[in-house]
């Protein structure tokens, strides 16, 4: 059990690094154009509908258990330290790691039950340079303009209950936002979707690359990624939640 | 020229070959025979470097497998042509693009050079009007054909594999991808390995055999060593 863990660290960490090498030695900006399309813009309807409705959920409860305290003129200021900290990049990641960890993962894994990521290693390719390290860049990269773009939606959403269910004036509301719009929650923000994209591409390619023969091992490799990487988001989510607060020693 | 000196290959601690001893000269094609889950397409993969003999070493044009590292790898599979069983085409590319694949990772060729060169190959087999299709609109053996012209361009390759290319195929597409294998052969005059189960493919490609049973080579020579052989899983196949 023990060795299978430091085994599984040790392969995804050289997968990781050799990954990073390729990156910065031979940039393959086709595929990699290519994987930001599928990654990021063909995750653009999903993403942006679970942020609006994230946002008018949040907005909904933070208005109940606010207004017997008469704070209900704090609404905007709640719901976007909350979208913008925290649930805006968890939301969209998770989502994202529905579609893409599974749709990366399985890919990969067919790849291999047919032989196509023996033919690129027969034809003196890394399958690490074609297929991992593309897919890794586009998710560190297409991952925060998505959450950043999500928190928009989810702010609008939070504006919609706001106005309709609170009766908060818009500009009442919008100050509130600008107002959580702090140095410590921006780096939250920004911070945690480049790990979130990277946790969900690398778990990924990393389950891909070593499923079995078969559509049955296949699939089990695909649940397995998704699990991981969903895991591993909420993780990665407590962790830097808890170093940057402790970085700014306020919650912001 | 390749050559099996007392090779031992296996997965890890299971060895399934042993004593595999045989040479492939310049110009002549191997046929490996044999029944299903012998050990046929072990040997090639040692002579990809992807499996590392346990004993003994493979040595192609005078490089020992085994001695590469990870970087002299790369750069000797680069020139060698494979085809996979069922073609193993990337489905996320045309047909083109898996042919001119290796010519973009490997070589200093224009975008104008790569198209005439992959339009030639594709010619070559047999395929002009698929350039723009993609694997999943292929037939079996369109595929294999395909599979064919990818594993032809370098065009200098040291040796030519093929792992059962006629596997699943009927006999008349059989025999077409057979006398192609003879073509590519003729046209590149290096040695060539085939593995394959069926006896009729054989015959047609092949200048030598082996026979793989219960983990060794039985039988290896040419057509006329084959058919006077009086080793009984020999004689068994030859009757089937």
């Amino acid at each position: 059990m023990l060795f299978n863990l430091i085994e599984a660290v040790q392969m995804f960490s050289l997968m990781v690094y050799r990954a990073a090498g390729y990156t910065i030695t031979r940039f393959r900006s086709r595929e990699v154009l290519i994987q930001m399309d599928r990654i990021g813009v063909g995750s653009i309807p999903i993403v942006f509908l679970a942020s609006l409705f994230a946002g008018l959920d949040m907005a909904l409860q933070f208005e109940v258990v606010m207004a017997p305290y008469g704070a209900k003129a704090l609404l905007g200021k709640v719901v976007a330290t909350s979208i913008i900290r925290d649930m805006g990049p968890v939301m969209a990641s998770l989502v994202m790691s529905a579609r893409v960890t599974s749709g990366i993962a399985s890919e990969i894994g067919m790849m291999k039950a047919t032989d196509q990521i023996q033919a690129l290693e027969v034809m003196g390719v890394d399958p690490v340079d074609q297929i991992v390290a593309p897919r890794i860049l586009a998710g560190l990269v297409m991952m925060p303009i998505l959450s950043i773009a999500g928190d928009l939606l989810g702010l609008i959403g939070g504006l919609a209950i706001a106005f309709l269910a609170a009766h908060i004036a818009a500009p009442l509301y919008w100050s509130g936002v600008r107002e959580a719009l702090t140095l410590p929650n921006m780096v939250n923000g920004a911070v945690k979707p480049v790990v979130f994209g990277f946790i969900l591409t690398s778990v990924a390619c990393y389950y891909g690359m070593r499923a079995g023969g078969g559509a049955t091992e296949v699939g089990r490799t695909t649940t397995r990624a998704v699990v991981a990487a969903a895991v591993w988001i909420l993780v990665a989510n407590f962790l830097i939640s808890k170093l940057l607060i402790n970085l700014w020693g306020t919650a912001g | 020229m390749i050559e099996f000196d007392n090779v031992a290959i296996g997965y890890g601690d299971k060895i399934i070959l042993t004593d595999v001893s045989m040479t492939v000269p310049d110009g002549r094609t191997l046929v490996i025979l044999g029944d299903s889950g012998s050990g046929k397409s072990t040997l090639l993969k040692g002579v990809l470097g992807l499996l590392p003999c346990a004993s003994g070493s493979i040595i192609v044009n005078g490089a020992v497998v085994d001695s590469l590292n990870r970087e002299e790898l790369l750069l000797y599979r680069q020139r060698i042509g494979m085809v996979f069983q069922e073609g193993a085409l990337f489905d996320s590319m045309t047909v083109g693009e898996n042919i001119g694949f290796w010519l973009w990772e490997h070589t200093d060729m224009t975008d104008d050079e790569i198209e005439s060169r992959v339009r030639m190959l594709l010619s070559f087999v047999g395929l002009s009007e698929t350039i723009d299709l993609f694997p999943r609109e292929l037939s079996g053996g369109m595929k294999r054909r395909v599979a064919i012209a990818r594993a032809m361009a370098p065009e200098d390759p040291l040796v030519m594999l093929y792992d059962e290319p006629t596997t699943g195929l009927d006999p008349f597409t059989s025999k077409s991808i057979c006398d192609l294998i003879r073509q590519v052969q003729a046209k590149f005059g290096v040695s060539s390995l085939v593995v394959t189960h069926d006896l009729h493919d054989a015959f047609r490609v092949g200048d030598l055999f082996t026979f793989v049973h219960d983990g060794k080579l039985v039988v290896t020579g040419d057509r006329q060593v084959i058919e006077e052989s009086v080793n009984p899983f020999v004689r068994t196949f030859l009757s089937e």
